[in-house]
């Protein structure tokens, strides 16, 4: 009997989904022909593919829930994160992979023509695109001085303070201010080489031209601590979070020990905090590489392409010179290396943690 | 107390306004009677009949001149002023029921702002109603260009500057002006550099102008009068007096004299480059220092060549010009590499550092009248400097005229203007609404409010240059004489460098900027820098199509 | 005896001193970070009332340095003098305002429903969806981050304009749920697994399924945890500047795009883009005093249970 109203649940549950599938594909095919001009019937905009991917999103759910149970019921924990993500970014980055195989300029007369994935090609003859991936090493390396600092932060807010509440507020404002007004009101402002306080404090600590944006080295090193200033609460508050999530008996049981400070934390602390660790550099290493608000607005680019970012290059490729061919082509290598760069480092981050503890 | 006594002058205001409103309306009614266009561009040359004078000089007292940035209400009560040719052609809420969409910029709360306070009052006499889209300037051209590409042109009214008319006008997305509008706005009152080919297509005219542009010198007078300064130029050897430099080697020789000078307890410097890309309009600096070197006398061209687009930014002359800036950079500010123009004009030459600065006419403009001036009227304008000799790109060798110093000032950009787009064709209604509220923003009158005041629009009638106004509103009179002299004395200089309105012409700037930028950084030589972008630039006219790109370049020359 | 005694009193003066050297080293570095911290904002909120020549000198303190003046904000029409007058610039600033709220708002409350939904699957369950693992849809995720989204502005245009999003609240809430789910997800992933599975296991075994333990256990325990994630999304999408100038037009315009726009061919406004910005900080500023001890408290839940 069970068997039976099972077989005839799953059956019902294929039903459903076969039946939702029909329909989307229906609506789509029908917009497709009517895009392409072969029939009048249809709707004004695509609209209702929209709706149409909705019923059939929740059609599927309902169908796992009807063929596998409760292991259906579980699936629905992930898919509508899934099916949402799904849905918007697979148009976008299929039609960014078709226009990164064109010459589309846009200002060209003849518009989009496609190029034999030339851009690909042209992309490695491109001084200024390997002189920005170049300057990408500094950028994502300085990431982890980044790290070194909210760590010690987050220690200092475990640590028995008073006022710890003002304490945590303080150091999580940065990260609330705009990358618009970060580059004007720092970059432009507290580091402006007549008036600004930063130029006239570094003129007090005996650097008489503190001009940081012309010259390469300081350049850099200004773009990445206003970038550090902004990102540095957000990896501080993952790692604060991690710390007092750690389990008090086992910092208690090395200090009885008599371990050192400095040695407990190496041995206890620091093993224990890898997987918020990862976690937190992770998402801050993908943010610093897509680094180019505060580049274009302050530097843009210079002195000489010395703080150049990827990002800030395509910026000017896509769209100050419109070529949207050759700027998507850029993007779409630089993404992938980006996943084989990330894919190799959380291999090796996981075969290290589990070294390590 | 202070509420108090701002709703006093808001009162004073409000009479005043009514006083003047009966004066519009009587100019509306002479309008009826005799046809405002016709009036009115008979008007031009001669004097302005006695209501149109006070109705101007009203305008111009608002705020007035000195008295800070105009605030919003002073824009709607100039819009309300200057209604009288709205009113002479639309019937009250005629055109109840029209939405239109305008784009444009939000510049610093300027233009968009500005044209909002303008429309307001002819909102609410017509009944139109006008949703606003502002775009920042730095995605000004992208959003642009991105609508176009994709078919999401969502606005009837777009603020554009000339260079862009290529790629709008040139695939028909913008509505032809109706003769009626030209007699509204009096097009033959423009300057002559303003006047067609600019703003026209094929030609057909699409462009209200509410701007011009071009490059002038802006010196500081104190301290190129300074005592101290003249013995000490005396004593470095120099014959010539000492005095604001006419041609650009005396630029260079100024600059890398006055490096380590004080003017009372300050450091100060001579000319100030803009090093730094701007999206493309820091081009603009460089052929400003080039065209006294390149643009030789009687032809037209000095960017490409006219039958071929090969491109002339490599050439003898050219590279004397990047060559400049690098010779001169070491005598600028320590931080100059990383300024872009924005930054030489407002943050340097406006706030006290630097004496010599190529810009438009805000520089001007914003002395007197804006709140991030600080050095007020000690500004002198003049021409762009010329060069004593000039590149002859024909012979290929450098030639010294025999009339003196060689002069070509440079039109950089040509000038904002408000173009209607083609999507209000179909339905006439609409048509009329957006054409009569471009109209008004291009108004005669409205514009000399505009040049006179913190907007971003310069000069660019040849009413504009009746000294009187000027110094009725507030202006110094040897001060405004001065600025006026250089604007009038660039725009109709017969040797002007106009720059081509081809599509991607900010394409070519931007890369021309990122070599540049290399070129100043001290990484390639001026020459081999030059020869980069060259190549760029071939690779682009390519990409653009070279046949196509050569006709229209013919075409935006007059040729 | 008595040797031993003094012995034992200067260890432990030795150990107070230490003790006192290291706090005053911790209160330091406190204190200096602080500064840090607060200078900038400091700054910005001081410039929004300075003219010009206060700005082009530098001056630093209010009152001592320079005289404030309301000049930032009467720009807006936000200083005690206009704020009653008709202003252009405020209704802007306040229709871009309530844009801003409703669609930072909106994005962060979808992703946070979204991504804490996903995370706790992931991290309790074992699933397959074709080739791909847990692993494999967890970087799935975080992949959808790494574009650089100026090459996006094609495609979405398209897109949008196809389904008719342009220009819509509802677009912009969709385009950036999907920038900040990665971060949700991740975070609160983290935050499951610290939750020990023993007491999912209990609440099973009392005959509640996955999605009661879920709701009736985890929840509330990760509870401050979400509103951790719901404040670094909503500072990301209050902030995001690209999609807001690409996608919208006059509508569903939101905060940032304006900021931006005190500067352009004229120089800058130094104090009205500073008092953009100090209003653009202050709900996020309010929302961080009143959700704080959320942050910490909730991403430490569930470990040392």
């Amino acid at each position: 009997m069970r068997g039976r109203a099972a077989a005839s649940r799953r059956q019902a549950g294929r039903a459903l989904i076969l039946v939702a599938s029909i329909a989307l594909v229906g609506v789509i095919l029908l917009q497709i022909l009517r895009a392409a001009g072969e029939i009048q019937v249809g709707f004004a905009n695509w609209r209702p593919v929209l709706y149409a991917y909705v019923v059939w999103a929740i059609a599927l759910g309902a169908g796992q829930v009807l063929m596998h149970g409760e292991r259906g019921r579980r699936a629905l924990f992930v898919l509508p994160a899934v099916l949402f993500t799904v849905a918007v970014v697979i148009f976008p980055t299929l039609f960014g992979f078709y226009i990164a195989s064109l010459d589309w300029n846009l200002s060209a007369t003849s518009g989009p023509r496609f190029n034999n994935f030339h851009n690909f090609v042209e992309l490695f003859n491109d001084p200024d695109y390997w002189n920005a991936l170049t300057n990408m090493l500094f950028y994502v390396v300085a990431v982890l001085v980044e790290y070194a600092i909210a760590f010690g932060l987050a220690l200092l807010l475990t640590a028995e303070i008073r006022a710890r509440k003002f304490f945590r507020l303080a150091f999580l404002l940065p990260f609330m201010l705009s990358p618009v007004a970060v580059s004007w009101m720092i970059g432009k402002s507290i580091f402006e080489y007549r008036f600004g306080p930063a130029s006239n404090f570094m003129r007090f600590l005996g650097w008489r031209t503190p001009a940081v944006f012309a010259h390469a080295w300081t350049a850099r090193i200004g773009i990445e601590v206003m970038a550090g200033w902004v990102a540095i609460p957000f990896i501080m508050i993952l790692l604060l979070a991690g710390l007092q999530a750690l389990p008090k008996e086992v910092q208690e049981a090395a200090q009885v020990d008599g371990a050192s400070a400095w040695q407990s934390f190496w041995r206890v602390t620091f093993p224990l905090m890898l997987p918020v660790s990862i976690t937190a550099l992770l998402i801050r290493i993908i943010f610093q590489l897509k680094l180019a608000d505060i580049v274009i607005n302050v530097t843009g680019g210079g002195p000489g392409g010395a703080t150049d970012t990827v990002s800030s290059y395509i910026y000017r490729v896509y769209s100050d010179r419109s070529n949207v061919g050759y700027g998507t082509a850029l993007a779409m290598f630089y993404l992938v290396m980006i996943i084989i760069f990330l894919t190799v480092m959380l291999r090796l981050a996981n075969r290290w943690t589990r070294n390590l503890t | 107390m202070k509420v108090g006594d701002y709703n006093n002058i808001i009162a004073g205001q409000q009479t005043s306004r009514r006083r003047l409103l009966q004066g519009a309306a009587g100019l509306g009614a002479a309008a009826v009677g005799g046809g405002f266009g016709a009036f009115s561009s008979a008007r031009a040359a001669g004097t302005p009949s006695a209501d149109e004078m006070a109705l101007r000089k009203a305008i111009l007292k608002v705020p007035g001149v000195g008295k800070g940035s105009p605030t919003d209400a002073d824009w709607q009560k100039v819009g309300e002023l200057c209604l009288g040719p709205t009113k002479a052609r639309v019937k009250p809420g005629e055109f109840k029921g029209v939405q239109l969409t305008f784009m444009g910029l939000n510049n610093q709360n300027l233009h968009d702002f500005l044209f909002r306070g303008f429309l307001k009052p002819w909102e609410t006499y017509t009944g139109a109603k006008i949703s606003w889209i502002d775009v920042a300037q730095a995605d000004y051209s992208p959003r642009l260009q991105q609508a176009i590409a994709t078919g999401t042109i969502d606005f009837d009214l777009l603020e554009m500057g000339a260079p862009f008319e290529g790629e709008v006008c040139g695939k028909g997305l913008t509505s032809e002006m109706p003769e009626e509008v030209k007699q509204q706005i009096d097009v033959t009152d423009l300057v002559n550099y303003l006047k067609p080919p600019v703003g026209t297509w094929e030609g057909k005219t699409y462009r209200v102008t509410i701007d011009g542009d071009c490059h002038t010198i802006n010196y500081r007078t104190d301290v190129f009068s300074d005592p101290d300064l003249t013995k000490a130029w005396k004593s470095a050897g120099n014959s010539a007096p000492w005095g604001n430099p006419r041609t650009w080697q005396q630029v260079q020789k100024v600059t890398k004299f006055l490096a380590g000078k004080q003017v009372a307890g300050k450091d100060v410097y001579g000319y100030l480059d803009a090093p730094k890309p701007w999206g493309g309009f820091g081009f603009y600096f460089l052929a400003s220092r080039a065209t006294a070197y390149v643009k030789y006398p009687g032809e037209k061209a000095w960017l490409f060549d006219v039958d071929t687009m090969k491109p002339r930014v490599n050439s003898a002359g050219w590279v004397r010009a990047i060559q400049d800036v690098v010779d001169a950079l070491p005598s600028e500010p320590p931080n100059q590499i990383n300024a872009d123009p924005n930054t030489t004009g407002f943050q340097q030459f406006l706030a006290g550092t630097g004496s010599l600065v190529s810009w438009w006419g805000d520089i001007g403009q914003n002395a007197n009248t804006s709140d991030s001036s600080v050095v007020g009227d000690v500004i002198g304008f003049d021409i762009l400097p010329g060069s004593d000799d000039v590149f002859n790109h024909t012979t290929g060798k450098w030639e010294t005229l025999s009339s003196g110093p060689n002069f070509a000032p440079n039109m950089a950009y040509l000038g904002w203007g408000v173009y209607v787009m083609s999507r209000v064709n179909g339905d006439s209604a609409k048509h009329k609404a957006a054409w009569s509220a471009a109209a008004h923003l291009g108004g005669k009158d409205l514009s000399i409010w505009t040049v006179m005041y913190p907007s971003g629009f310069q000069v660019h009638r040849q009413s504009h240059f009746n000294i009187q106004e000027w110094l009725d509103a507030g202006y110094d009179k040897a001060y405004i004489t001065n600025y006026l002299a250089s604007q009038s004395n660039s725009y109709n200089h017969p040797n002007v460098a106009i720059e081509p309105r081809i599509p991607g012409i900010f394409q070519y700037y931007s890369l021309a900027e990122d070599e540049l930028a290399k070129i100043f950084a001290g990484k390639v030589g001026a020459q081999k820098g030059a020869d980069n972008i060259a190549a760029a630039w071939e690779k682009l006219t390519d990409q653009l199509g070279r046949e196509k790109q050569i006709a229209l370049y013919k075409a935006s020359l007059g040729i | 005896m008595a040797s031993v005694m003094s012995q034992g009193r200067t260890s432990a003066s030795r150990h107070h001193l230490r003790r006192t050297g290291g706090q005053f080293l911790v209160y330091a570095a406190l204190i200096t970070w602080t500064c840090v911290c607060l200078f900038p904002l400091f700054w910005t909120v001081t410039t929004s009332l300075k003219s010009a020549r206060d700005v082009t000198q530098g001056h630093l303190i209010p009152w001592i340095d320079f005289q404030p003046t309301w000049k930032g904000w009467r720009s807006l029409g936000l200083s005690p003098d206009t704020i009653f007058n008709l202003s252009d610039p405020r209704e802007e600033f306040l229709g871009r305002f309530a844009n801003s709220v409703i669609i930072a708002g909106g994005a962060s409350c979808l992703a946070l429903l979204l991504g804490s939904l996903a995370a706790y699957g992931l991290s309790r369950f074992r699933y397959k969806f074709g080739p791909m693992h847990n692993s494999d849809i967890l970087f799935f995720f975080i992949s959808q981050l790494i574009l650089p989204p100026v090459v996006l502005a094609l495609p979405f245009l398209v897109l949008y304009r196809e389904l008719d999003l342009l220009d819509t609240r509802f677009g912009l809430v969709l385009v950036y749920t999907l920038t900040v789910l990665p971060i949700v997800v991740w975070i609160m992933r983290d935050q499951f697994n610290a939750i020990p599975i023993e007491l999912d296991e209990a609440a099973l075994v009392d005959g509640l399924s996955a999605w009661g333990v879920f709701l009736r256990i985890v929840l509330p325990i990760a509870l401050p945890g979400m509103v951790a994630a719901f404040i670094l999304s909503l500072v990301l999408t209050w902030n995001e500047y690209f999609f807001a100038a690409l996608l919208t037009a006059s509508s569903a315009k939101t905060l940032p795009v304006m900021v931006a726009s005190q500067t352009g061919s004229q120089g800058i406004d130094w104090w009205s883009m500073a008092a953009l910005s100090t209003a653009a900080i202050a709900p996020l500023v309010i929302m961080g005093i009143l959700l704080e001890r959320y942050i910490v408290k909730g991403l430490a839940t569930g470990a040392g249970k």
